[in-house]
């Protein structure tokens, strides 16, 4: 099921009323809702694959069950390495099978023994790289002893389907969800409404910036020979901002959904395209995972302790880690390769922490330095998402070479008049952005001083803005990860 | 809670009714399809393809009959002979009338199909359109193809812009385009190209598709007269057609036994000028509709 679908629009309202005015009374049924709810939701795309999910939960439950009963450490390790098992097993066969297999016929036959070997027609499973993440964090807590199991079943199983962030994050740590489904919640008014503003903005930022955006950039990517370097150059502005919209209005929806039943998610997004260095835009940019990878992959790697060489390689080894995550292929493991050479420089001179605080933090415009900061640190995505969206390596090249063939294209103004109403959107989109980007997300206090009809004026216009600028429905691209 | 659920309806109300006013301003200029799901049930009706649809002028039938006359053709994509169509046909029917005058334009593509098999009925791709997703034909505004027809267009209702596409409210497709013989020759040779290379490679002979033309036949008999009609096209356009169906007026002239008779208008090809080779320009559709009623008033 879609957020941005009719059938959403009518499942939501019908979960809230039954969790609040029919389940409220009882914590394990208001729990059990939840469950049914989340494997609805997950079911409306395709039932088949619940089975993983719920296969999934029953070995994470009673690996933590495991856990709590042995304080033998070989049996503790092979619980642990059960989940670990079990959840990459998944990951392996569903997302990396074709891809490992491909690349062994390739190698074969490029050393002159050519192989046969039948790779297998396989459905991606949605969100299985989000909540088999997200059951992992669970093994690997209670197996650091950061968290005791939970006894409750219900609650594991409404932990690991939760529906607004099941199939796209933010992948939770179980340190911080799974205690909020073990106290009863109560319905708070503020909180609400703050829910309902944060999905309002999700689904514009979904419908209306990324879905517009998406019908360019792809005409622009899947056309890419034949056009000039401006255009491939909006293109790659297009994608940019496709992403972004649509992955963390994704994020916003889901934060929002999870606020109306009384949950508070972490946040999974922080104004990215604002970072004046490559350092900050990874502490902005889809934070849950990067911080997922931190802990349990970095970390234990030994992190930015040892000697320059440990530091590089543990760099390289997480963004290219982080970039295969998102998919089975080159393009995105180049991509995370990139951003781990944009990375290291700012690491090896200790410069990786110089801006921490919101950019021009208390002014209204930031200052030269931080804006040429922030243009080139854009500069530098942008450069690297052509490789994420590119359909291979040589499709990326092209693309790249494309943009420097044909330098007048630069002033033929013509060329962005079809463009004209995004690229409106895209400015009034970055003003608001720009406006918001102390908060938690940008309209979270845009109007709250304002008169009270002025402020529902307000929502009402981005709502009907959402509604009639709306572009084709696209699925959301984080589900394929 | 009470409170919250007061202001969320409230928003939702007013952003919906918002909503609503803004789809209803839907008008000809919206799409090629849209107001032919809007007009009421039909007692006389002119059916097929974009060759129907842009060429036969309901207008000149009412005069010449001295009764309303509705266009529901649509496109290749749309509407060739089958399931969804027939079905479409039966809701825009109205089903009181037993002596109306149904003119049913045929051609190679309306009996064709561009899947594997060609008879594969599952897959047939008008189950994806319009026709077969409003299953109500004469609402107005028609929220239910607005909605799931009209996805990310939605803004060119808030600026009606007039273009070179008017649908009528009797369902004629006008279309008000260029015609200096230069500009025109070259549309058509580019149209006749495309048709060439990206139509006719994958269209073929469905005889499921032939079925149901003999099963609108047989239901339309149940309400009235029948007549076949193929209309007028460019001769070069003519050339794709006969490669596609070399044998198409045989297997319409097996059919037409059932209806008042079959009026094969390719004779006069010459004689009429086309926007782009596949479509009479308005002009010449009003020759060609007159000539058909003509035909009829003949038999």
């Amino acid at each position: 099921m879609l957020f941005n679908s009719i059938d959403f629009a009518i499942f939501l309202p019908i979960i809230f009323i039954l969790y609040w005015f029919v389940t409220s009374k009882n914590l394990r049924l208001q729990n059990l809702l939840i469950v049914i709810a989340s494997y609805t939701f997950y079911g409306w795309w395709d039932w088949r694959f619940l089975s993983l999910i719920i296969f999934s939960t029953i070995v994470d439950f009673f690996v933590g069950q495991g856990l709590k009963r042995h304080s033998n450490e070989t049996k503790r390790k092979l619980l642990l390495w059960t989940s670990i098992l079990v959840n990459i097993g998944f990951l392996g066969v569903f997302k990396y099978y074709n891809f490992f297999l491909d690349n062994f016929v390739s190698a074969f036959t490029f050393f002159g023994k050519g192989i046969q070997a039948n790779s297998l027609n396989i459905i991606l499973p949605v969100g299985i790289s989000f909540y088999t993440f997200q059951t992992l964090s669970y093994s690997i807590d209670v197996y650091r002893r950061k968290m005791e199991p939970t006894n409750d079943f219900i609650a594991f199983a409404a932990f690991v389907s939760f529906f607004p962030q099941l199939v796209a994050g933010p992948i939770e740590r179980a340190t911080n969800l799974i205690p909020q489904f073990r106290h009863k919640r109560k319905f708070d008014y503020d909180k609400a409404t703050d829910g309902v503003r944060q999905i309002l903005w999700g689904l514009f930022k979904k419908m209306v910036i990324a879905d517009n955006c998406a019908e360019f950039a792809n005409e622009i990517f899947n056309n890419s020979a034949e056009l000039s370097g401006s255009t491939l150059v909006l293109g790659g502005l297009f994608f940019a901002f496709q992403i972004y919209g649509d992955f963390s209005g994704y994020s916003d929806i889901a934060i929002g959904t999870s606020r109306l039943f009384g949950f508070n998610l972490m946040r999974n997004f922080a104004f990215p395209y604002f970072s004046r260095d490559i350092a900050e835009f990874w502490r902005r940019w889809h934070i849950s995972l990067s911080t997922w990878f931190r802990d349990y992959l970095y970390i234990p790697l030994g992190g930015s302790r040892g000697g320059t060489w440990m530091k590089i390689r543990n760099t390289f080894i997480i963004f290219i880690v982080s970039g295969f995550w998102h998919g089975a292929s080159w393009t995105f493991i180049i991509w995370g390769a990139l951003n781990a050479i944009y990375f290291l420089p700012l690491m090896l001179t200790n410069n990786n922490r110089n801006n921490l605080e919101t950019v021009a933090q208390g002014k209204d415009l930031p200052s030269i330095r931080e804006l040429v900061q922030m243009l080139l640190t854009f500069g530098l995505t942008f450069f690297a998402w052509i490789f994420f969206r590119a359909d291979n390596i040589g499709h990326a090249f092209q693309y790249i070479s494309g943009i420097f063939q044909d330098p007048e294209s630069f002033i033929n103004l013509s060329i962005y008049g079809q463009y004209k109403t995004i690229i409106v959107f895209l400015f009034i989109f970055i003003c608001i952005e720009w406006i918001g980007r102390e908060n938690q997300y940008a309209i979270e206090k845009i109007g709250s001083s304002w008169a009270k009809p002025a402020r529902w004026i307000f929502y009402f216009l981005i709502a009907l803005t959402t509604l009639l600028y709306s572009g084709q429905q696209q699925e959301f691209i984080y589900f394929q990860f | 809670m009470r409170k919250f659920i007061v202001q969320i309806t409230i928003l939702s109300i007013l952003v919906l009714v918002a909503f609503a006013l803004i789809l209803s301003r839907a008008n000809g200029y919206t799409d090629p399809f849209y107001i032919r799901f809007t007009t009421p049930k039909q007692q006389n009706l002119i059916l097929g393809t974009s060759r129907a649809a842009q060429g036969v002028q309901p207008e000149v039938l009412k005069n010449a009959f001295n009764r309303n006359f509705n266009n529901y053709s649509f496109t290749i994509a749309h509407s060739p002979f089958g399931a969804t169509y027939l079905e479409s046909i039966k809701n825009k029917l109205d089903h009181d009338q037993k002596d109306g005058i149904f003119i049913i334009t045929v051609d190679p593509w309306s009996i064709s199909s561009t899947t594997l098999s060609p008879n594969d009925s599952l897959n047939f791709r008008e189950l994806e359109l319009c026709l077969s997703n409003t299953p109500k034909v004469d609402r107005d505004p028609n929220y239910t193809y607005l909605l799931r027809n009209l996805k990310g267009k939605y803004r060119e209702l808030v600026i009606r812009k007039k273009a070179g596409l008017y649908l009528h409210n009797d369902g004629w497709l006008e279309i008000s385009i260029n015609m200096d013989s230069a500009i025109a020759e070259k549309r058509i040779a580019e149209r006749v190209e495309m048709y060439r290379t990206t139509n006719l490679p994958y269209y073929q002979f469905s005889s499921l598709r032939l079925e149901y033309l003999q099963k609108t036949i047989e239901f339309l008999n149940q309400h009235g007269n029948v007549y076949l009609v193929r209309l007028p096209l460019h001769p070069d356009m003519m050339d794709i057609d006969n490669l596609l169906m070399p044998d198409f007026n045989e297997k319409i002239e097996q059919l037409a036994p059932q209806t008042k008779g079959y009026y094969d208008m390719t004779i006069f090809n010459d004689e009429f000028s086309y926007t782009d080779g596949n479509h009479l320009y308005k002009e010449s559709g009003k020759i060609v509709t007159n000539k058909i009623a003509k035909w009829i008033k003949e038999i």
